[in-house]
């Protein structure tokens, strides 16, 4: 009986080349899965930001504040598919591509990243290429939220939307391909090393958006004649907590979305550079980066819940270029001094160089990204890198640093300058004191609650009514706010 | 109970069906034209739109009295 169903048994049993069709798509359906999941947590980083934002405004302010976040969506996302992708795709040898060891990891990447190729639509035999492209499409929203919340309460909606898609679509994606790539010149010739993206996400944002500062000047009343800083007060500080809570929380998309998965080939994870790492590993760091940041962030600014919270998200940056290498102690220690740095510098921003940037992002986000490259080079020097395994060093991290530095900067600076030029950059200076929100939706988001006095805090610590003050500074500045240093020249 | 569906010859049919074209096709480039084109559309409005909203209320609010300087509007009450 048994060897009459001998044969019956070899039927049903599949080839070897069956099973491996079978694995191979199988690993093919993991992998989208896998990008799928992290597209839909990194959503929470714009849900956190919108709340984050949204909570430090005024509440004269909230929804021009909100609807910003919001149509980053509606902007970044067509021109990333039109053209932003295939910067991604096509630009990391960089130009001359004459002597460049870039080799060719992805034969035809170039071409699949063209809005019109196989790749970019429904296609049964490539799983991949679509959650892929929306893994990166949401770093490039986060870019945008990044800078969005240092220009709230004075920037045109539409001023920002061209600035955040020329950043989200070209900046970021250009530094991405150079140096967040495993065929990028940056760390195929130098072996530069951001493995969860301190620097081409942060850090390029951060000096992305300290550009248009520059340009965009401090809100009304904000500097005192004599140049010192003056604090508004958010209107809702337990939902910008929240929202600082919810981008912690779709971080952790984000750092798995940095990785690589390959469920068939041992570890099973590399880093975007193609060199082997674990999920847990790097999950391990950014968890140990928060409670190192929260702790810096708490001793630096002595208990402030602000910068406390913000804090554990300088933390967590700055040692995220090395959070495939670094051990957790070192994880530890680095963000703790992470957070502190965060606290330093924006009160040197604020303070020193007079720059109103309304949450911190440029010390936050920009001065830690730069910082956690920095820290790759002093504590990774000698990991190998890429494809080439080049050696990380601190030369090669300076160089990214160097390249990036103009590249994020420039772009915001002269993009806000033309549009500065043009009238279009900031609100009129009416509209500012009277609130965004009845400008451009005609009325006030919160119907139900009595409207209070607005809050503003000199620079020795007293709370005041802010009307009489934002009123005698509009006027100080005959409507046209400038830079506290001129409004000085011209009380004097 | 999948098994008895011919997905392989199922695939086949579908794999290069694009609405208005396969990729590279005709179809596709007028459609990635389309598309592009809009989205500049969508800037220039986002621009006009708000600029027009701005200074209407700027001007509103000028001409208010709103915004006038305290010590002169108390000066010409007294």
């Amino acid at each position: 009986m048994i060897s009459s169903l001998i044969p019956t048994w070899l039927a049903q049993t599949p080839t070897i080349e069956e099973v491996d069709a079978k694995v191979a798509l199988d690993t093919q359906i993991l992998t989208e899965q896998f990008y799928f999941w992290t597209v839909v947590i990194m959503w929470l980083i714009h849900v956190g930001f919108m709340a984050y934002e949204g909570g430090a405004s005024r509440r004269k302010n909230l929804m021009s504040t909100a609807m910003k976040n919001i149509l980053t969506i509606a902007v970044v996302t067509p021109t990333f598919y039109y053209f932003g992708w295939y910067i991604y795709g096509c630009f990391q040898e960089g130009w001359p591509k004459s002597g460049h060891a870039s080799p060719d990891v992805f034969p035809g990447f170039c071409g699949a990243t063209a809005p019109w190729s196989a790749a970019m639509g429904p296609n049964l035999q490539d799983h991949v290429s679509a959650v892929f492209f929306l893994a990166f499409l949401l770093f490039s929203w986060t870019t945008g939220s990044i800078m969005s919340g240092a220009v709230i309460e004075r920037i045109r909606l539409s001023a920002y939307l061209i600035l955040t898609a020329i950043l989200g679509s070209v900046v970021w994606i250009m530094d991405a391909a150079w140096g967040w790539s495993s065929g990028g010149w940056l760390t195929t010739r130098f072996g530069f090393h951001d493995a969860i993206a301190s620097l081409v996400v942060h850090g390029v944002a951060g000096a992305f958006a300290f550009g248009v500062l520059l340009n965009l000047g401090p809100r009304i009343g904000k500097y005192t004649a004599d140049g010192l800083a003056r604090s508004f007060r958010g209107h809702n500080t337990h939902l910008t907590l929240m929202g600082l809570m919810l981008i912690f929380t779709g971080f952790y998309g984000f750092y798995a979305a940095c990785l690589v998965i390959q469920s068939t080939i041992f570890p099973g994870w590399l880093n975007i550079y193609g060199s082997p790492t674990t999920l847990g590993a790097i999950a391990f760091v950014i968890t140990i980066g928060f409670a190192g940041g929260f702790t810096g962030g708490w001793f630096a600014s002595k208990g402030d819940p602000f910068w406390t919270l913000s804090g554990g998200l300088a933390g967590v940056i700055a040692v995220s270029a090395g959070a495939d290498v670094y051990h957790p102690s070192l994880a530890y220690l680095l963000s703790i001094s992470g957070g502190m740095v965060a606290v330093w510098s924006g009160g040197y921003i604020e303070k020193k160089l007079r720059i109103d940037d309304a949450v911190g992002a440029v010390a936050v986000h920009g001065v830690c990204g730069f910082y956690g490259v920095f820290l790759v080079g002093i504590f990774a020097g000698g990991y190998p890198t890429g494809v080439n395994n080049i050696e990380s060093s601190f030369g090669g991290q300076l160089m990214g640093m160097m390249a990036f530095l103009p590249l994020a900067f420039l772009p915001g600076y002269v993009v806000s300058w033309i549009l500065k030029k043009m009238n279009l950059l900031r609100v009129p200076a009416e509209v500012e004191l009277e609130g965004l929100d009845l400008a451009e939706f005609g009325q006030d988001f919160y119907p139900e609650f009595e409207r209070v006095p607005e809050i503003i805090i000199e620079p020795d610590g007293r709370e005041v009514d802010s009307a009489p003050v934002l009123l005698d500074a509009y006027w100080q500045t005959n409507g046209r706010p400038t830079a506290p240093a001129a409004v000085g020249e011209e009380r004097s | 109970m999948f098994d008895a569906f011919p997905f392989s010859e199922w695939g086949e049919d579908i794999a290069d069906f694009w609405t208005f074209g396969g990729h590279n096709s005709t179809g596709t480039w007028i459609m990635t034209v389309l598309g592009f084109t809009v989205m500049l559309v969508a800037f220039w409005g986002f621009v006009i739109l708000e600029n027009r909203k701005l200074t209407a209320q700027a001007d509103r609010l000028k001409a208010s009295g709103a915004l006038n300087r305290p010590s002169a509007t108390t000066g010409s009450g007294a």
